[in-house]
Parts: structure tokens; sequence; C-alpha cells
């Protein structure tokens, strides 16, 4: 029962962790709190959706375009909204992207309407014996797709032209500039990752959860929380605080009860930001003397 | 004349960086200390620990002979010292004469009083606003009482960072390259502003500063800190012949020269 | 400059500071007739032709929620301090309100005092947790608080959860039952004094305090400013503030239940408001809590409408007027009698239209 609860809390938690790590990234390179995170899952559920109900495309097919489409999105948000306001400080940029929240909510309800759906691909509980434990195979799969793109994260920052690049606008944008790197592809290039990250977080959580505009609310707020566990500065350390918070939370709830569930991200939270304002993982982020 | 501010062995370290080697300090009551060095030598860490706005990794400070090490930067008003930054940090938004009075906030009522607007704390706004207005007379910066911060020339704004550090009555003066940017008027002003101070005010005032013009004619003690650890100290005379500072600047002929 | 020139020169700098300050005062004086003209327009409200009973319930939240902007654009506006949780201190200030009126029968000024005070100790502790927190961590650390209280009151049994706390019809105050217009002028009453004592905070040495703390956080320790201290101070005052709209919403509608108030968007509205109205003390919480409010309610059938265009209005001020709509109404009257000062001698003042500058 334990083992079920861990393995499914880590499940979970990876997914909790593309948010997460999407979350940092764009906060990192543009000191943004990107609150329509969790709505880009959320359209990418719902092209999902679309795709597979009314077109009948099959999974892979509809996930791939659905990963599109929100890529799109994302860049689509940046030149519009973000790049104009660029330079300003970050409470303009949050709430900006609280605008772009209420946006997409608002046009998720009008095309699709308010209610919960059902996504035609059903989570596969079929029971695996991992470990010594027992965990469904929609788990480990969730895993896997996690897993994989956690790989290409790291090929990416590690290995390519751009991934280097990004990294160099991250440390020192300025410099970054000076040393000829496009700042402003980059900064597209991180929203349009938000956007990669997001679709896989929302069509893949979606057999889980259901589909409506206010699906991602809750793991939206979890991924920040799992950010903060990071500094909202360190990857590695959102996907811990991720991974943690799925844990946590899967015992509270099969220990305390269900209502707990939510509360254990925020229980947390606080407790992490009073103890360790600095994150487990993050750099400085105290106010300076 | 007995000690006012003084540091001992202060060493202050950045990662890998020492910043501050070993160094001893010690600025009588009533005079002028010039702290002097090269570029990077350390003078505004240096400045920044006395000011409490940075902890040294070891060494003690001592004001009036009294420890003060563990004391937090908002407190050094309340002992008398005051301080001006390098780079000019005023109220960019608000106007000359706000700015002066933050300057005096300790001398304002009690905060619970002032959010109240009670008689009394009113009453106490209204003397420190005159005493405001008195420095800034003082300064030359009358005209410039109600224009925005940001909207003064340089040379005012400088003064302004002066005024407010006056504004709390302060028995020693840290001034962080008071003349920084400044042309030859505005200079000479300040140097006399500086002076008057000292003279006829009897504040103590430690100043870091690259000006050598300044320094050697305003100051009656000066220290000069290279790498981070004292080289010299001095009279303006001693100092200017010594082989070892002359030697130090080489790389920064034109100060001397100025 | 000759002796005579230089006492020349100097009486004509002072008549010419003399006349500026005069100038200044009437300005002022005009300020305050305006927003003593706002408070008779709102006292006389009830008494318009046309006007019943139901609008004054719906004019008391407004106000209401006024108030509750006013506690967070002194946090935000004038400290820059972000907060996205102060729909934390409405659940507070109502919770604290109702069980009083439920359990003791308290008479309605001693809940709202209650609410009051209850906001203001959690806020301090609050404070004392978050303060630590640089900007966004603690617009972060807020949101959890904000969801921490909403689960608890969905939660916990003494707040009985989505059923709510159900009040008598009629409020108690000094003894006598006041139906719902007497309550709006309770209401607007409220709204005068949180007013007055928010002006009389902001012009003491305190909101000089903040204002230098939100500026320049060096200068203002250099200075002598205990940053703990009064950022601690605006953290309490702007929970009090808001837990009395709380108290006063709860009081209004006679039910308090965690459908309204464990529901964190209000404080993301809350923020939202100061944001699109303005951190001025009086017209930016109006204009703010006005679309805030009233947004929903017009477009009550269209939900998701109203989503779009609260989304797309905050995104056009931000990138057209981002230091609010007040701002941008206040423009030509700030152009206006710029041009008088400059008549009079004043050099140009600060330049309009700068957004909230808030700590990084």
């Amino acid at each position: 029962m334990f083992g079920q609860q861990v393995m499914s809390g880590l499940a979970t938690g990876s997914l909790y962790a593309l948010t997460a790590v999407a979350v940092v990234v764009v906060f990192r390179n543009t000191r943004t709190i990107n609150l329509a995170q969790g709505d880009f899952s959320m359209m990418g559920a719902f092209f999902a959706l679309i795709l597979l109900k009314q077109f009948g495309f099959n999974y892979y097919a509809a996930l791939g375009l659905a990963v599109l489409g929100v890529i799109l999105l994302g860049v689509l948000v940046e030149r519009a909204v973000m790049r104009p306001i660029a330079d300003s400080d970050w409470l303009t940029l949050f709430t900006a992207t609280l605008g772009v929240y209420y946006i997409l909510h608002g046009v998720a309800g009008w095309l699709w309407g308010r209610d919960t759906k059902a996504f035609p691909v059903t989570f596969d509980p079929t029971p695996v014996k991992l470990l010594g434990a027992i965990v469904s195979e929609g788990h480990l799969i969730n895993m896997a797709w996690a897993a994989g793109i956690g790989l290409i994260l790291y090929i990416f920052f590690r290995y390519t032209k751009q991934g280097i690049a990004m990294r160099a606008v991250t440390d020192d944008p300025e410099t970054a500039r000076l040393m000829g790197i496009p700042v402003r592809f980059i900064v597209m290039l991180t929203w349009a990752m938000a956007g990669f990250l997001a679709a896989f977080a929302g069509v893949l959580i979606a057999p889980i959860i259901f589909v409506g505009p206010q699906m991602m609310d809750e793991v939206l707020v979890k991924g920040y929380v799992a950010a903060v566990f990071g500094g909202l500065y360190s990857i590695p350390g959102a996907v811990i605080g991720s991974l943690m918070i799925g844990v946590a939370e899967n015992l509270a709830g099969g220990y305390l009860g269900s209502q707990y569930k939510t509360a254990t991200a925020f229980a947390m939270i606080v407790a992490l930001l009073t103890l360790r304002p600095k994150g487990l993982f993050g750099i400085q982020h105290r106010r300076e003397v | 004349m007995p000690s006012h501010l003084r540091c001992e062995n202060v060493t202050v370290r950045f990662g890998g960086l020492v910043a501050c080697n070993h160094v001893n300090l010690d600025v009588e009551e009533g005079r002028i200390v010039g702290l002097i060095g090269p570029n990077g030598a350390g003078k505004t860490t240096l400045f920044n620990v006395l000011s409490r706005f940075q902890d040294a990794q070891s060494g003690e400070l001592y004001y009036r002979d009294q420890p003060i090490s563990r004391r937090k930067p908002h407190e050094m008003i309340s002992i008398g010292l005051a301080r001006t930054f390098q780079n000019i940090n005023l109220f960019r938004e608000q106007s000359t004469l706000d700015n002066i009075l933050i300057g005096a906030h300790r001398r304002m009522a009690d905060p619970f009083g002032a959010m109240y607007s009670l008689p009394y704390a009113r009453r106490r706004e209204r003397e420190n606003v005159q005493h405001a207005t008195e420095i800034a007379e003082l300064l030359n910066l009358s005209a410039e009482l109600d224009t925005a911060a940001k909207n003064l020339p340089y040379g005012s704004q400088k003064r302004v960072e002066l005024a407010r550090a006056l504004a709390a009555q302060p028995k020693i003066i840290l001034l962080d390259e008071p003349v920084a940017g400044c042309n030859e008027d505005e200079t000479a002003e300040l140097r006399s502003i500086v002076k008057r101070i000292n003279r006829e005010f009897g504040i103590t005032i430690l100043l870091v500063e690259h000006d050598m013009s300044m320094v050697m004619s305003v100051c009656d003690y000066i220290y000069v800190i290279n790498f981070g650890a004292n080289l010299a100290d001095g009279t303006p005379e001693q100092i200017r012949a010594n082989p070892e500072v002359i030697r130090a600047y080489l790389g920064e002929a034109e100060e001397l020269d100025s | 400059m000759t002796d005579a020139t230089l006492g020349t020169h100097r009486e004509a700098e002072s008549a010419r500071r003399r006349a500026v300050a005069a100038l200044k005062q009437r300005f002022a004086q005009q300020d305050v007739a305006l927003a003593c003209l706002l408070f008779v327009v709102l006292i006389a409200l009830p008494l318009a032709p046309g006007v019943q009973g139901w609008m004054a319930s719906q004019a008391t939240l407004v106000i209401v929620y006024v108030i509750a902007a006013q506690g967070v654009a002194l946090l935000v506006g004038y400290t820059g301090l972000v907060t996205v949780g102060h729909g934390g201190f409405l659940a507070i200030g109502a919770y604290t309100a109702a069980l009083l009126t439920k359990h003791f029968g308290v008479d309605m000024l001693i809940a709202i005092l209650a609410g009051g005070v209850m906001s203001a100790i959690i806020g301090t502790l609050l404070g004392l947790i978050f303060l630590r927190l640089a900007g966004p961590f603690m617009a972060i650390g807020t949101l959890g608080f904000a969801f921490f209280i909403g689960t608890v009151v969905n939660n916990a049994k003494i707040f009985e959860g989505r059923e709510g706390i159900s009040l008598p019809p009629k409020n108690a105050l000094f003894g006598h039952a006041i139906g719902d217009t007497g309550f709006y002028y309770v209401s607007v009453v409220c709204l005068a004094l949180v007013t007055l004592f928010l002006w009389s905070l902001l012009r003491s040495s305190v909101g000089r305090a903040l204002r230098a703390l939100r500026d320049s956080e060096r200068a203002a320790e250099g200075s002598g400013v205990n940053r703990w201290f009064y950022r601690t101070i605006a953290f309490a005052v702007s929970a009090c503030i808001t837990g009395i709209a709380g108290a006063l919403s709860g009081l209004a509608i006679h039910f308090v239940s965690a459908e309204v108030y464990g529901d964190i968007w209000y404080s993301v509205d809350l923020l939202v408001a100061v944001v699109v109205g303005g951190s001025s003390m009086m017209m930016g919480p109006f204009i703010g809590g006005l679309f805030v409010v009233m947004v929903p309610f017009f477009f009550e059938q269209l939900v998701d409408f109203a989503s779009i265009l609260k989304g797309g209005v905050l995104i056009a001020v931000l990138l057209f007027a981002p230091a609010g709509i007040g701002e941008v109404l206040a423009r030509p009257v700030r152009a206006m009698r710029a041009r008088r000062l400059a008549a009079v001698g004043m050099p140009p003042e600060r330049s309009l239209g700068k957004p909230m500058p808030v700590n990084r």
C-alpha cells in the first residue's frame, strides 16, 4: 500500500515536474512568473481532445499536433504580450501572464464549455510489478514520457548551440547580448519550450483529471511550489520538489484523508520558505543587505 | 583626540577573493580622514563594513571604543554615524525636501503617533521640515527643494546626498566619493562644504576619494589601501612623499598629477 | 554676486517659494474638496429617485471592495511589496465577525473591529514569515497563504464549510437593528475613516519611510529606517484594512461561506484591481474596485466573455497605461497644474505614467 502510494506519487510528481521545469526556465530567462503555464497545458489537452474525438486522429498524431499547437501558442503570447513589456518590472510581467490566464480560461470556456469532459484515451490501470510495489501501467507510461522529455532537455542544454546560448542568457543576459547571442530569439525559444512542456503535461494528465478550463489550476500551483524548491532557478531542484510533492500529497491523502491532499503542497511551501528562504537548492533569493 | 571610529584587523572575503586583508583604521574625533588607494583596492567594501552594510569575516569595529560589529545597518544612525553612497542613492521620485527629511527619520515622532497625525507628531514634523530647510540652505539647495531628485543636475544630487546625511545630526559622516564625476566648480563647492561641516559643526569625516587635490587639501590624515591591505598612513605631506604610495599609484599616474 | 544682488536674489527666491507653496496648498484643498464631494454623492445615493433597497446592498459590496483594494494598494503601491493572498484576510475578517455575531450576538461595530484586529495579528505573523523573501517569492508565499486559508475554511468544522454561517437578517448597531440602507451608510463611514487614516499615514514620517524603503532600501536603512519594523507595520495595517472589508462584506449579505471566502481568486482580483486602477489612495482602488466588481455583475450570463474582457483589459492597461487607469484619468489635471506651477516659477516635477516600483 505504502509502496503503491509512493510509486503513483512519483508518477504524478513527474507530470507536475513538466510544469515546474517550464516555470523555472521561463522565470530564470525572463524574470517572468508565468501564471498562464497551466492554461497552456489546458489548451494542449483540449487540442488533443478535439483531434481525437472530432477528427478521429490516432493518439500520437493528436499528441504531436497538440504539442505543435501549444508551442505556437507560447510563441504568440511571447510576441504579442510579453515582448512589448519585456523591460518592465516583474509585477508587470506577472500580471500580464495573469491576463493571458483569464483570456485562455474565457476562450476555452466559450469554445468548449466549462464542464469537465472525459478524455478519449483512458488511463491504463493494469497493475505491473516494479521494485516490489504494484504500479499502474498508466503511471509507468507517464513516468517514461517525463523521463524521455527530461533526457531531451538535458541534451538540449548540454549539446546544442541554442541550449548553450540559452544557458548564457540565463546567467548573464547583458554579456550574452554583447557576445552576439540573439537574446530575443532565445526568449522566443524559451516560451516555445514552455509550450512544449505544457502540451505534454496537459495531454498526459488529461486521462487522470479530465479536461476543463480550470483543470490545471491546482497543478499550476503545485508546479510553482515545486519550482520554489529549486529556488525558481534549478531544474533538478524543481524536479525533486515535484516528486516530493507528488509523494507527500499521496501519502497525506492515503493516511489523513483526501481533503488534505491539496493542503500538503502549501504546508510544504510555507515550511520551506520559513526554514530556508533560499529554497532547497536555489541561489540567493533573500533580500540583499 | 579620542578614537571616533576604529576597525581592527578587518578581513572581508567574497568567495575566493579577499577584498579586505587585516585592515586597521582609526578615525580621530573631529578630524577629516581620507581613505585612498588604487581602484579595486577594497575601499568601498571597507566603507560598507564600517557602516555595517556588510559583515567582515574577522576583525572588530569600534565606535567611540564601544564594539559595534553586531549592529544592524539602520542602527548606525542612532549612534551617530551617517553615510553617503558612491553611486548616488537618492529617492529619485521624491523631492529634495523629502529626501532630506528621510535623513531626519530618527528625529521624527514615534510611528504610531505619526500614523494618526497626532498633534505632537505634527509639531515634530514641522520642526524637522524647518531643520531640513536650513540644511538645504547651507548646501545651496534652497531653490531646488521641491524638485524631484531625478530632475536635479548631478552636482545638486551629490549635495542632496550630503544634506540627507546631515539631517540626522550625525557625529561622524562617511563620504563615499563625494566629488566623483563632478566638474571643477562642483568639486570646489563640495570641498568648502565638507570643510565647513567639520570646522563649524565639529562633525568627524571619513572620506573615500580618488580626486587627489580634494583629498590633499581637505584631509588632516590619510590612510592608503592597496590590494585590500594597509599600505601607509600619515599626514598629507607624509603620504605625498611616501615612495611606496607613489609606486602603488604608478599605474594611475594621472590622479597624482591632478 | 555683490551683497546687494545676493539680497534681492534671496528675496526673489523667498517670494517664489511662497507663491509655489500657496499654489500647492490650493491644489491640496481642491483634492480634499473633490474627495468630500465624492462622499456627498455616496451619501446622497440612496436618496436619489429610482434607487431601491437591493441597489444599496450592491453598492455596499462595491464600497467594501474598494476598502479591501485600499489595503492592497498600501502594501503593493506604497510599500512595493506584492501580495497575491489578501483574500485570506477577507476571509479572516468575515469569519471573525460572523462567529462573534452568531455565537455571542455582538454589536456590529465590535464584529467589524474584531475582524480588523484578528487580521492585523495574523498579518503581522505573516509578515514575520514572508518579509524575508524577495519579491516574487513573497508573492508566491502569500498565494500559498490564501490557499491555506481556503483549505482551512473549507474543512474546519467551526466554519461550516460550504453550508456557511447564516447571520440574523438585520445587523445590530448600538442595539438598534439596521437594514440594508443603514448598513450602506455604515460602510460609507468606514470607507471615509479608512481613507482618512491612509491619508494621514502616507503624509507622515511612516509613509515617507515606506516610500523610501520602496525606492531604495539601502539608502533608507542608511538613514535609520528599520526595514523589518516598517514593512511589518505596512503588512499589519494592510491586513487590518482588508480584514475590516471582509467583516463588512460578510455582515452585508448576512452569510459567510467557504464558497466565497475559500476562493483564492478574490486575492488575485484584489491585485488586479490595484494594477488596473493604479495605486493612488482613492482613485485607484475605486476604479479598480469598480472594474473587478462590475465586470462579473454585468456579464453574469457570459462568464467566459467576462473572463476574456478582464484579461484583455488587464493586458491593455499594462501595455498602454502601466501606472493604472486612475493615473491616466488624472493626467490632464496634473498637466494643467504643472503648467500653473511652472508659471509661478516651479521647476518641472516627476514625470507622468510610471508604473508602481516594486522590490526586486
